[in-house]
């Protein structure tokens, strides 16, 4: 059946800001779909409020609302747009959600829109857990013994049925957000609460423990006509009990007989026509007991999701695009196979090699917080490694984690780390094969199955034949270890040589790797479409058919600190160059992105980002040069040792790159150019610290050098607290890799200055005015352009200074720079001679294409071709916010404070007319509510006390309460303004988070610093994260966020697309 | 010892000796990822060398009872790696108790790609130190398998008349043509059918017909179609007589006794994940398929409807003849290995036809 001719203009719902659990992967979605369906002649209208998006430059759909993702500004854009359908499967929970509700609320009737893809009672019946179940009733398949438990005292009798461990799941959360497994009934009792809480109908599933249990997942797709494909099967390495986000998993299955597959392929056709699913695509979740073989449904989702982008990226089967394109009424007969160009899309990949998922996570930045893993996902983004073997595969995950070179180091093995799920598992998997645990062993601490346990150890073993034998016959034992997957780094720790010369002795045996093909077939029909990956098992690697690509290097796994934006700015990077004319080869080894999507670049490998096979790739390819500078810091810790080994390397060259990042180097620089910097001194160790401590002064900031997204980076304002510091990092500080120590401005105001700079022209792409003061993680600390505070006299300094400082530096393409003003004197922090996190809000806030400036730049373009007069960031009418998001929930040990340390997952944009609108949508975006009326909770260090006055009596005015400890609630009183005093947690209960626990707080201002009062403040911050009640711990932040609460009043919502981008 | 796959046409190839005796046949992929021993103990796949794509086989074990029929037929088993563990090599002694060479650690993709542009030529699977010892080996082995009878059907077929009670006491009597029939096929009838009458590939049609059954299903099995004269008699004597349901071989040699004639595919389709539209069910799904060779189309009388067709190639899947009551199918709807989306054909014989 052709496409529906009914439809002309469908409005696509996005994901919002990355969290955990719901990260770029929809992204990579959304914009598939959306291409498709502009190419399908449709008018696309896309809602997005994540500004680091691909999905949201103008170019992507007809229209883009960069909004919040909430029922009264949707109800606005369907008024304004009218269209005849909304997708809401390719935006992740968020997007089923607000469609469920747009549809409760009779929004989508009143305004004639029909969802497409997912009717409502298709999302309740996937959602809702009792629903489900009953469907699964009705064809017969197995699910855990459970009850739906709606409040506390019903929870307590259906554990005491059911026995400990039990699993809770609450209903409509998103990465098993609020859920867990409990071992005890004190546990269990806390949980319960929590997930209850979670729910949005207060609702959890509480369920016998399956612990143990296999785990499989079928990525599935149905038709309008019925048709029904297995896209891909994917098994878990960790056994149940650890989501699956979490999971290492493998693609394909590889454990179970032709019998059970096809049974359980048959269990998971049932269930999507007995859900409803009527087209479009759909995950099943099932466990299977070791032993008895029994299977039992976990859980299935009626759209796309992070296991159907793997899936995509596993057997280039684009789920989403073909998703979006059966909604529109086609059948997968009629749409072709993209990557063989001759066959059609009904049909189920057949791979000849393994796929192997590794999650990435990010413990380290939430101190407190416990590595251990459960139901409730904790990854912050996830590598693939595709090899011929599962051996290989796993090995090339292993490196693409960016970990360690050696992919699989040793480390020193404790039990505990096995028997119970953790981060780093499966390395204390590889060393208790080398401490000589036995499978049966190791099976027995893990429940894993012993098939991947064999590989496992067989990777050992080989470790032992690799030391053994590699003198006496090189060739033929290098041969083996590539084919299992060893990075060089690694053959070299085993035989006790240098990196180097295994890279030497592999050229003399012309040992390479060859470069296969993923063509969803196994070879059984010729493809068209260069998406590559490399094995050492074949014979000899396929044709390209150019030669002299740009090779763009990508930013890996998502990881706190380096995200989507660097995606962005990868993907428009490699969009300009083949604009171009130039042949671009995308390399990436994060399956979540839109930069590992075949159609994105001319060639694109799917490899780990290490030196050793960025070589490869770039002998491979006879590269004409590649680019360091969109892929984040990754890309430019690898290219000296890419340029030593004689690539060209595009843009600016790596003595600029030295200049900006070596700290000596940079101060040196400034000092030339008359620009002011903090004080600073580098310390290899304590003694040289306490040296310089009267050169720097307190407050100083202290960081290891080399660190992305501010890691043990931490505010110090005493020789107390630098001795501590000392004890606690001392391991990362070397004479090598110094502790760097800079006086910290306290309460300057600091910006982000994002520009690009080509031999003779330069352009601002914007200054982003950060909303709390120094001392919070620029990723972490909202922003906005125009600046709000600064003068525009100082903007202007700032730029000129930006300029001179590029032109020193001899920065081509792109500078970040982030400065401060205190007293009127502007300081130069930081430089990045690179895209940056910004890059993508700036790209969107201020319409101009700064990436593809940083290729035209790259290009060696001339002022007389750029016109750069033509860009001006102020010309816009709109004022642009960056909201974050936190992680916060899911480490339940760590403080929501903010500091020097990254911790936001992602970040969200809200525009508006003024100031205050765009704070207001900012924060909604970023899932803040905005109470507008209550109680408000006080607690402030004493020199916020007086400032904060006015806006008090303001909040007092607008009819709010007030409570706070003793200190804070004299104070108030002195001043006029009634409050509730409230014992502080030691002064006994009730005291002040059981008043917030208890739901009497509508939002909390908590403002503190020193390492003792944050640590005594820590249970009212916590509270608030548990209860998602607004806390402000700063106070620019708070006036922010009570001029937001003024909008709110306001009352009135604009929505307004994003303006065309001028082409550069 | 090192192990070669030597190729006909001069192409060799290098891996592990696992098991087995030194064999030649025909050298086909399947790129199902799994169902190896069903596949190794398929009767269609006598005198072949078979290479799986997926990376590793013998992963799950080995199990009597998948088994698609008595022994296995395969010449040969081809894999980029094999299950090998203290605690399970099931499936490599399996493969050695009958002799039957198991490689691996071979090139399955260059092979693959070799057999997708060249065709599907003979070759050997050889132990021998050095490729040209390979090479001598190999001639004499891949030369005597080319001169044994073409009736490859008649070499697997039971030699004895075998009656099988069905599961469904009011279900029609069926007679089986055994061209060398999966298990399953037996199963899947014997699930619709009061009883079955299991009959050699050279028994007349008179034999048959003496029992009065009330269908006749014939079966899958090996090699060329144009070389089974005596059934293709037959069958043709059959046709009009009793509704008639062929499955692969006995889809081809179904055409042939129309009238039709068929013809050597380049590679053939082996595989789980064929997407067939189905007009008599008026649904697209997925199948089974192990051929090499298919009816073509334009030689088919007129009252022959072609209602199954191979969406990856177009190729003739299935054909139909109301007036004759015939129903020709070249996929395996019995599936084992591969999805059952098909499975329905057997009701349509057996509840439409008979």
């Amino acid at each position: 059946m052709p496409r529906r001719q009914d439809l002309r203009k469908v409005l696509i719902i996005g994901s919002g800001p990355i969290v955990i659990g719901q990260a770029c992967e929809f992204d990579y979605s959304g914009t598939q779909a959306c291409k498709a369906l502009m190419a399908e002649g449709l008018e696309v209208i896309l809602v997005n409020s994540n500004p680091a998006t691909i999905m949201t430059d103008p170019e992507i759909a007809t229209r883009v609302y960069v909004e919040p993702l909430r029922v009264e500004f949707l109800e606005k854009i369907l008024e304004k747009e009218k269209p005849d359908a909304v997708i809401p499967t390719l935006g992740g929970q968020t997007a089923l959600n607000l469609a469920l509700e747009l549809h409760s609320k009779g929004i989508l009737q009143r305004h004639g829109t029909r969802l497409l893809g997912a009717t409502p009672e298709v999302i309740k019946a996937a959602e809702d857990r009792e629903l489900f179940r009953d469907i699964l009733d009705e064809i017969g398949a197995k699910y855990p013994a459970s009850h739906l438990v709606r409040t506390y005292e019903q929870g307590l009798k259906v554990a005491e049925e059911l026995g400990y461990p039990l699993i809770l799941r609450p209903n409509y959360t998103l990465g098993g957000g609020g859920g867990g497994i409990a071992f005890s009934p004190e546990g269990y009792q806390q949980m319960l609460v929590q997930a209850l809480h979670e729910s949005p109908t207060t609702e959890v599933l509480v369920e016998a423990s399956i612990l143990g249990w296999k785990e499989f997942e079928l990525e599935v797709m149905r038709d309008g006509a019925g048709t029904f494909v297995v896209v891909c099967s994917i098994e878990n390495l960790d056994p149940c009990g650890v989501h699956t986000g979490d999971s290492i998993t493998v693609a394909p299955q590889q454990t179970l007989s032709d019998r059970e597959y096809q049974a359980m392929r048959d269990e998971a056709c049932k269930i999507i026509e007995k859900v409803g699913i009527q087209t479009g695509g759909a995950n099943v979740q099932f466990a299977v007991h070791p032993a008895t073989g029994e299977r039992v449904v976990i859980e299935m989702n009626p759209r796309v999701s992070r296991s159907s982008a793997l899936a995509s990226k596993a057997t280039g089967f684009p789920i989403a695009k073909i998703a979006a394109l059966l909604a529109i009424g086609y059948r997968l007969e009629e749409i072709r196979n993209d990557i063989t160009k001759t066959t059609p899309s009904c049909y189920e990949p057949a791979l000849d090699y393994v796929v192997t998922k590794i999650p990435r996570f990010a413990f380290e930045k939430f101190a407190g917080a416990r590595d251990m893993l459960t139901t409730q996902m904790k990854s912050v983004g996830e590598v693939m490694g595709i090899g011929r073997t599962l051996q290989e595969s796993l090995m090339k995950a292993l490196a693409s984690l960016e970990q360690s070179p050696q992919g699989i180091p040793e480390v020193a093995f404790a039990t505990d780390k096995l028997s119970y799920p953790n981060s780093q598992r499966i390395l204390h998997l590889f060393q208790a094969f080398r401490d000589g645990k036995s499978v049966a062993e190791v099976e027995s601490l893990t429940s894993i199955t012993p098939w991947f346990l064999e590989q496992i150890e067989a990777i050992v073993k080989f470790e032992r034949t690799l030391r053994d034998e590699f003198p006496r016959h090189p060739e033929r034992v290098l041969r083996d270890a590539k084919r299992r997957g060893f990075t060089d780094a690694r053959i070299a720790a085993v035989t006790g040589g240098d990196e180097r010369d295994i890279l030497d002795l592999r050229e003399k045996y012309r040992l390479f790797p060859k470069y296969q093909q993923v063509d969803t077939c196994a070879g059984e029909f010729e493809s068209a479409t260069p998406y590559f990956y490399s094995s050492y098992w074949p014979e000899r690697s396929v044709a390209l058919d150019f030669s002299h690509p740009v090779v763009v290097i990508g930013s890996g796994p998502n990881r706190i600190g380096q995200g989507i934006e660097f995606d962005y700015s990868c993907v428009r990077g490699v969009k300009a160059f083949r604009r171009a004319g130039k042949k671009v080869a995308m390399v990436n080894s994060n399956p979540e992105t839109v930069s590992t999507d075949y159609d994105t670049s001319d060639v694109l490998f799917f490899e780990p980002l290490t030196a050793e096979s960025l070589h490869e790739i770039l002998r491979f390819t006879q590269a004409e040069g590649f680019v360091a500078q969109l892929g984040g810091q990754t890309p430019i810790n690898i290219a000296p040792k890419l340029v030593q080994q004689g690539h060209r390397l595009l843009g600016s060259s790596l003595e600029a790159i030295d200049l900006a990042e070596d700290r000596g180097l940079f101060s040196k620089i400034c000092r030339e150019l008359d620009f002011h910097i903090p004080n600073s001194a580098m310390a290899g160790s304590l003694e040289e610290a306490l040296e310089s401590e009267k050169n720097v002064g307190y407050p100083m900031i202290c960081r290891p050098s080399y660190v992305l997204g501010g890691r043990r980076m931490e505010v110090i304002e005493s020789h107390e607290e630098l001795l501590s510091y000392f004890q606690r990092h001392g391991d990362y500080i070397t004479m090598d890799r110094p502790c760097l120590m800079d006086q910290f401005l306290a309460g300057a105001l600091e910006v982000d200055v994002d520009l690009v700079r080509g031999a003779d022209w330069c352009v601002v792409g914007g200054i982003v005015e950060h909303i709390e003061a120094a001392g919070v993680h620029s990723g972490d600390s909202m922003g906005v352009l125009p600046p709000q505070r600064l003068k525009d006299e100082t903007c202007r300094r700032m730029e000129a200074m930006s300029i001179r400082l590029a032109e020193r530096l001899g920065i081509i393409g792109h500078l970040n720079l982030q400065l401060a003003v205190k007293d009127d004197i502007i300081y130069i922090l930081e430089a990045n001679p690179r895209s940056s996190r910004s890059v993508p809000f700036i790209v969107k806030a201020a319409g101009i294409p700064l990436v593809d400036l940083g290729v035209s730049a790259m290009l060696g373009r001339s002022r007389d071709e750029v016109k750069p007069e033509r860009y001006d960031w102020r010309r816009g009418d709109t004022v642009s916010v960056k909201g974050v998001v936190f992680p916060f929930k899911k480490f339940p040990e760590a403080d929501s404070i903010l500091g020097p340390e990254m911790k936001s997952t992602g970040e969200s944009m809200g525009r508006g007319a003024d100031y205050s609108d765009a704070l207001m949508k900012a924060f909604l975006s970023s899932h803040m509510a905005l109470p507008q009326k209550g109680e408000i909770f006080l607690s402030l260090r004493d020199k916020d006390k007086e400032p904060l006055l006015p806006l008090l009596k303001e909040l007092s005015g607008m009819g709010y309460s007030f409570s706070a400890t003793a200190g804070t609630a004299g104070f108030l009183e002195k001043k006029g303004l009634a409050c509730l005093p409230l014992r502080k947690v030691h002064e006994g209960r009730p005291h002040c988070v059981d008043r917030i626990r208890s739901g009497e707080v509508s939002f909390v201002i908590n403002t503190t610093t020193g390492r003792r009062s944050i640590e005594a403040s820590f249970n009212i911050r916590r509270a608030c994260t548990d209860y998602s009640i607004p806390c402000v711990t700063e106070s620019d932040a708070a006036e922010a966020f009570i001029l937001a609460l003024k909008n709110v009043r306001r009352g009135s919502i604009a929505v307004n697309p994003l303006p065309p981008m001028e082409a550069p | 010892m090192n192990a070669w796959l030597v190729l006909e046409t001069g192409e060799v190839y290098s891996g592990l000796w696992h098991s087995g005796k030194d064999r030649a046949g025909e050298v086909v992929f399947n790129t199902s990822h799994s169902g190896y021993e069903e596949i190794a103990t398929d009767p269609s796949y006598f005198g072949q060398i078979v290479c799986l794509t997926a990376p590793m086989m013998g992963n799950y074990g080995v199990d009597q009872n998948v088994w698609e029929s008595r022994r296995l037929w395969i010449e040969g088993f081809i894999c980029l790696q094999v299950q090998d563990s203290d605690r399970d090599r099931s499936w490599i002694k399996r493969l050695d108790e009958d002799g039957i060479p198991l490689v691996s650690c071979l090139d399955t993709r260059g092979l693959v790609l070799r057999l997708r542009s060249g065709g599907t030529p003979w070759g050997a699977l050889v132990q021998a130190e050095t490729e040209a010892e390979a090479r001598e080996k190999a001639a004499p082995l891949i030369a005597a398998k080319k001169t044994i009878d073409k009736d490859w059907v008649a070499a697997v077929s039971r030699r004895e008349v075998e009656v099988r009670p069905g599961r469904r006491a009011d279900g029609p009597r069926l007679a089986v043509l055994d061209f060398g029939s999966k298990e399953n096929i037996l199963r899947e009838l014997e699930n619709h059918a009061s009883e079955l009458r299991l009959y050699p590939s050279r028994a007349s049609a008179r034999d048959i017909l003496a029992s009065q059954p009330d269908g006749i299903m014939l079966t899958n099995g090996p090699g060329d179609p144009a070389d089974v004269r005596v059934a293709t008699e037959t069958v043709r004597e059959l046709i009009g007589k009793k509704p008639i349901f062929g499955i692969c071989m006995g889809h081809q040699i179904l055409g042939l006794a129309l009238g039709g004639k068929t013809y050597k595919m380049k590679f053939g389709h082996r595989g789980s994940n064929h997407p067939i539209k189905d007009d008599l069910l008026g649904r697209i799904y997925m199948t089974s398929q192990n051929h090499g060779y298919a009816v073509d189309r334009a030689t088919l009388p007129e009252d022959v409807r072609v209602t199954h067709v191979n969406l990856n190639d177009q190729t003739v899947a299935g054909i139909y003849s109301e007036k004759r009551r015939c129903l020709g199918i070249q996929y395996h709807p019995e599936s084992c290995p591969g999805p059952h989306d098909a499975r329905d054909l057997f009701r349509f014989f057996t509840e439409k036809m008979t």
